[in-house]
């Protein structure tokens, strides 16, 4: 349907106005949520992502491109709850203990909902019980902690010790990243992977939860 | 050769007596370790930004002890941007931006003065500058005295955007692609307070050199693309360069991660220097290969694992790897690839600079950039 292709090059072009417009025209065309979903929003995001991965755009356009998409999934959003769409999976997102950096959480918070995920982002400085009561509470399929300086990095095996403590470490999968964060890291403080920007994150993600 | 003559002749690409080792940021706790170990009497702990004046004060003679103590080449200070307590670990500063303090490293914005561009008519930052905020770097100056290098750092327009304007990242950035004119009115202002500042930090502390301060490179590369940096930043970086250098004044552009895409702009915009040649974005060979007769280069000794973690034996040796590779020729000075954070272990900070002392002789910065004897 041209509306559609219309609505993923509006996610391309960074307008979110004109996203929400074109939206509700495919609705009104009688596209369902979850066609326009996963033909338009989702496909537009993989490509935001893929292009953020070979150097075409850089964060603002990654945030600008996240906000139309947005704008989309805000219109769709209860239409899919009334459908019993379900998302791809859920993820608990958190920047960890005496860490207030966010713009990465936020990122990859954004780039997630745009690849179909459910995301509860947790913001800045969680604590390790904070990120154990958000696990039992939203019952997660992946947890996702953003470090960006190598002080506070260490408190992501805090995290996963607390989660090992309380029996939910097996219920989880953990993906870890931020700035000072590598793989050899993630793999020392027991975490399942290790994504190196917000379009690697989608990736891990959706490799964490196949099943 | 005495310091300020040794890091001066290494930021105009000379080859000084022996390699500068200097330190942009050390953390208040791993500063009062330093001082224990160099037998020098200080507080307890670090003080915070609301501290009275005395205990700034004496935190800054401690400073200036340590500095000596530790034999460095300059000292760098920063002025004080009138930070008050607002309730549990928020504050505000005198330009109407409220950050959340964290333990682990500098405030962080949560909201700015500036939402829209609307705020920006009748906002006036420059007059709230005052030579009083500039009290640390005149003690500083005064009591480590003229024979010592003087770094003053600036936060540069970037920075002062979204830092302080638009209490935050995210909204700038999304401000790039959708409001280039608002951007623009962003960064006038922003200039125009870091001329007044740079004027400020000269009065104070005739030639002085200027740290401009704010990342732009993230890990992987950039963080706006290079043709947004050519349009937005660009211009007032050039602008800022050219000030201070109508001024007398070297300076200095600092980002971390990996800044290759615009390297050839900071030349271009004719800073003296480039710091701090992160470890683990940007490589000290290639980066000296590419600079060599044309930028300075301060930095790159890893205080992200090998300051913190490492063994003083692996300190001393990457030190005297990394001016073997980047002072012959000149035009380099010593600093750690970022700052000496509150994870850095005090012994290793101490093995690095007695390495940078013992490896930097004018035995490596008499030979050319490729090695050879200077004849």
């Amino acid at each position: 349907m041209g509306t559609l292709e219309d609505v993923k090059q509006a996610v391309l072009g960074m307008v979110p106005e004109q996203v929400e417009k074109l939206v509700r025209k495919a609705l009104d065309e009688g596209a369902s949520a979850d066609q326009i979903m996963n033909e338009a929003l989702i496909p537009a995001m993989g490509v935001v992502g893929d292009e953020y991965e070979s150097g075409e755009r850089y964060v603002p356009e990654m945030l600008m491109s996240a906000e139309a998409m947005k704008s989309g999934m805000e219109v769709l959003r209860p239409l899919l709850t009334e459908q019993g769409v379900k998302p791809v999976a859920s993820v608990v997102m958190g920047t960890v203990e005496g860490d207030l950096h966010d713009i990465g959480l936020n990122l990859v918070s954004m780039m997630l909902e745009g690849s179909g995920f459910m995301v509860v982002n947790l913001g800045t400085d969680v604590s390790a019980a904070d990120f154990a009561s958000a696990v039992r509470a939203h019952k997660p399929e992946v947890l996702g902690m953003s470090a960006l300086l190598s002080t506070t990095m260490l408190q992501m095996k805090n995290v996963i010790e607390m989660l090992k403590d309380e029996g939910l470490r097996d219920r989880v999968k953990i993906m870890v990243g931020g700035a000072p964060v590598t793989q050899s890291y993630a793999e020392e403080v027991g975490a399942d992977g290790y994504a190196l920007d917000a379009a690697a994150a989608v990736k891990l993600a959706r490799r964490l939860v196949k099943p | 050769m005495n310091a300020r003559e040794r890091v001066m002749t290494a930021l105009e690409g000379g080859c000084p007596d022996r390699v500068p080792i200097v330190e942009p940021w050390i953390n208040q706790s791993v500063l009062v370790r330093l001082a224990e170990l160099l037998g020098i009497s200080s507080p307890a702990g670090p003080i915070d930004d609301q501290a009275l004046e005395e205990e700034r004060q004496e935190m800054m003679d401690v400073y200036c002890q340590v500095i000596e103590g530790l034999g460095l080449d300059a000292s760098a200070s920063r002025f004080l941007m009138g930070m008050s307590a607002i309730s549990g670990n928020l504050v505000r500063n005198k330009y109407g931006t409220t950050y959340q303090l964290s333990e682990h490293g500098s405030p962080l914005p949560v909201s700015g003065p500036i939402k829209k561009s609307e705020d920006l008519a009748g906002y006036d930052m420059v007059s709230k500058l005052d030579p009083d905020d500039f009290n640390e770097v005149r003690q500083v100056v005064a009591t480590c005295g003229p024979d010592l290098a003087h770094f003053v750092v600036v936060p540069c327009p970037f920075k002062i955007a979204w830092w302080l304007l638009r209490g935050g990242m995210q909204q700038l950035l999304m401000d790039f692609v959708r409001s280039p004119g608002f951007v623009h009115d962003l960064f006038r202002v922003a200039v125009e307070f870091c001329k007044r500042a740079i004027e400020l930090a000269s009065e104070v502390a005739p030639g002085v050199t200027i740290i401009l301060e704010g990342d732009i490179a993230a890990e992987r590369d950039l963080i706006v693309s290079p043709a947004h940096y050519r349009k937005f930043i660009h211009p007032y970086y050039e602008e800022l360069v050219t000030f201070s250098h109508r001024k007398g004044l070297k300076i200095v552009k600092h980002t971390d991660g990996n800044a290759w895409a615009i390297l050839d702009d900071m030349v271009a915009a004719g800073f003296d220097a480039f710091h701090p040649v992160q470890p683990q974005c940007m490589d000290i060979k290639k980066v000296k290969n590419h600079l060599a007769g044309r930028m300075c280069i301060i930095g790159n000794i890893d205080c992200r694992n090998l300051l913190p973690y490492g063994t003083e034996e692996e300190v001393k040796a990457s030190v005297r790897e990394t001016i073997a590779i980047a002072a012959p020729g000149g035009g380099y000075i010593i600093s750690s690839s970022n700052s000496i954070h509150p994870d850095v272990n005090p012994h290793n900070y101490l093995a690095m600079v007695e390495a940078a002392r013992r490896y930097g002789s004018s035995r490596w910065s008499s030979r050319t950039s490729k090695g050879e004897p200077r004849l």
